[in-house]
């Protein structure tokens, strides 16, 4: 059998290979998500036929529930996401760039959410931090009653989402620090840059990459997200998530809640494509 | 310790410790007191009365029962059927040259592109026309596409690992293509694979929103049937107890799963 032949035969046999998988991701991923994209436009007419309309869209964008629940989401988004920056970012540097127990310790507990399946995670935090719950005893016992609880209120699901967000957003950052090498940064101090300089100068070039899935990530994660903000969130206004359930389960409205949908998408494919693009970016041997 | 403190005492890890215990240690920790309380009423910084009550009383229900089988009917199925579609695809991914090899494993990481909750709407839209709504077959579907990237991603990279060496020594003695797969490759790669069938049947069981959506009312898994329990209120002891009975077990086997796994492999995975 001469070369070419074989390759050739290898090439559909690996092509048979990831045939199935392939096939239902997209006839059960792609085909159902362009079908809503389409069906929310393409309506069927009364005497037969199909006709162009952007009805639902407008009714989307004239109603004033519908634009407050979206409001709530991007607000939802943006504060997780920031919050989430913020809290994990130090923990990430600190882990990097230190050794010993207490790193191990700390490792251990900020990835323990991974463990933690989403309904448990909402189960523990209304018995913590709801009313009257474990928190509320215990600063009660040290002295301070002005406790208000934010479950129910637009915070819930902030809280929330940060607890489910948290593993995933420290593992990549931490992945993306330790491209930075301990002799980079020892040089930078013998020069004499403070640690503010190096912060700066050395570290945050490097994990831009990193910033930046770890925001789509968790943009299309809280974006995508229906139990979070069920269970932790006031319902009105409410979040995409639960207003899409909502409207598709009990309203009963599936061309609203498939117009609901692919506004979804089409704010969450400015993350998407980020997402997508940076993969690309990276280096060849992680994609062969 | 270079960059963040030459301090003697370690404030910033201190406080961070701190805040990890507030933030993740605390919540854990009050399911368990839940679930071993038989009384426990505001303000009391501790049950007021311990027990094993309502475990009795949980594990007498027959609507747990039930849950508790259909969550791992749904599971098996699910993951048995993503081990059969995705093994052979992560293999030729790891070890085989085809046209269009990157574009395809970039259309299962673009699946992650997607707002997951409106993907799931827009698959009941689907569903609704085709009668799958309410129906076990459903649930396996939806629940089947969410283990797809896990269980190709993973077996690939144990597949990508298995030294080419070895495998081409076994092919110079005379070992056929079959034997090579059989008693080189796949004794090597197993446990990345196996920590991968475990982690996709402990998130299967725990998957919420796709039954939620396309299997209520009629689909009633183990998560739908907390979530009931955590809304009505009514006995709080119920969710506590399901969720340190079924949690904990669980829990040991996705710890043994990542200690194979390592956490970087997930970063990488997914573009960090």
């Amino acid at each position: 059998m001469s070369a070419t032949a074989m390759s050739l035969r290898n090439g559909w046999r690996g092509l048979a290979f990831i045939a199935i998988p392939v096939t239902a991701i997209a006839i059960f991923l792609f085909y159902p998500a362009a079908l809503s994209i389409i069906g929310t436009l393409v309506r069927p007419k009364d005497g037969g036929g199909y006709t162009f309309s952007l009805q639902s869209y407008v009714f989307f964008f004239t109603d004033s529930y519908s634009l407050t629940n979206l409001g709530r989401t991007l607000w939802t988004t943006v504060v997780t996401l920031i919050l989430l920056v913020a809290v994990n970012l130090p923990i990430a540097l600190y882990m990097r760039f230190t050794k010993g127990t207490l790193a191990t310790v700390i490792q251990a507990l900020a990835l323990f959410p991974m463990f933690v399946p989403g309904i448990i995670i909402c189960y523990a935090l209304i018995r913590y931090m709801g009313p009257n719950g474990w928190l509320q005893s215990l600063l009660n016992l040290v002295g301070f009653h002005h406790y208000a609880s934010p479950h129910l209120t637009p915070w819930g699901p902030v809280i929330g989402l940060i607890w489910d967000g948290m593993p995933l957003t420290l593992l990549i950052l931490i992945s993306g620090l330790s491209n930075i090498s301990d002799a980079s940064i020892e040089a930078a101090r013998d020069v004499g840059a403070g640690r503010l300089r190096i912060l700066v100068s050395i570290i945050t070039p490097e994990i831009t990459h990193s910033l930046l899935i770890v925001s789509a990530l968790n943009f299309l994660g809280i974006f995508g997200q229906a139990l979070m903000p069920f269970m932790l969130g006031p319902t009105n206004p409410e979040m995409m998530g639960p207003f899409m359930l909502r409207t598709f389960a009990s309203v009963r409205d599936p061309l609203q809640a498939s117009t609901q949908a692919t506004i979804t998408f089409l704010i969450c494919s400015l993350a998407g494509v980020a997402y997508v693009r940076s993969l690309a970016r990276r280096p060849q041997e992680d994609r062969k | 310790m270079i960059f963040l403190s030459t301090r003697r005492f370690d404030f910033f890890g201190y406080g961070i410790l701190l805040f990890l215990i507030f933030f993740i240690v605390l919540p854990v920790l009050t399911v368990f007191l839940w679930a071993f309380a038989e009384q426990w009423f505001y303000p009391a910084v501790l049950p007021t009365k311990w027990g094993f009550r309502f475990w009795s009383l949980v594990l007498a229900r027959p609507d747990v029962w039930s849950a508790l089988i259909t969550s791992v009917e749904l599971s098996l199925t699910v993951t048995a059927l993503s081990a059969v579609i995705c093994l052979p695809a992560a293999y030729a991914f790891a070890r085989m040259e085809f046209p269009g090899k990157s574009m395809f494993m970039m259309s299962f990481l673009m699946a992650n592109a997607f707002p997951r909750f409106a993907l799931i709407i827009s698959i009941a839209v689907l569903f609704l026309s085709l009668d799958l709504v309410g129906t076990f077959t459903g649930v396996v579907i939806i629940q089947l596409l969410n283990t797809l990237l896990l269980m190709i991603w993973l077996p690939t990279a144990a597949f990508r690992a298995v030294s080419r060496e070895m495998e081409e020594a076994a092919r110079d003695v005379g070992a056929s293509a079959w034997q090579v797969f059989r008693y080189v490759t796949l004794p090597q790669a197993f446990p990345t694979i196996a920590a991968a069938l475990l982690m996709t049947f402990v998130w299967t069981f725990y998957e919420t929103e796709g039954a939620w959506l396309v299997g209520a009312p009629r689909i009633r898994t183990m998560p739908l049937l907390m979530m009931q329990m955590i809304n009505n209120q009514l006995v709080v002891q119920y969710g506590a107890v399901l969720s340190v009975m079924l949690w904990v077990p669980s829990l040991a086997a996705i710890l043994m799963a990542r200690r194979i796994i390592g956490g970087d492999a997930f970063a990488k995975g997914l573009g960090g």
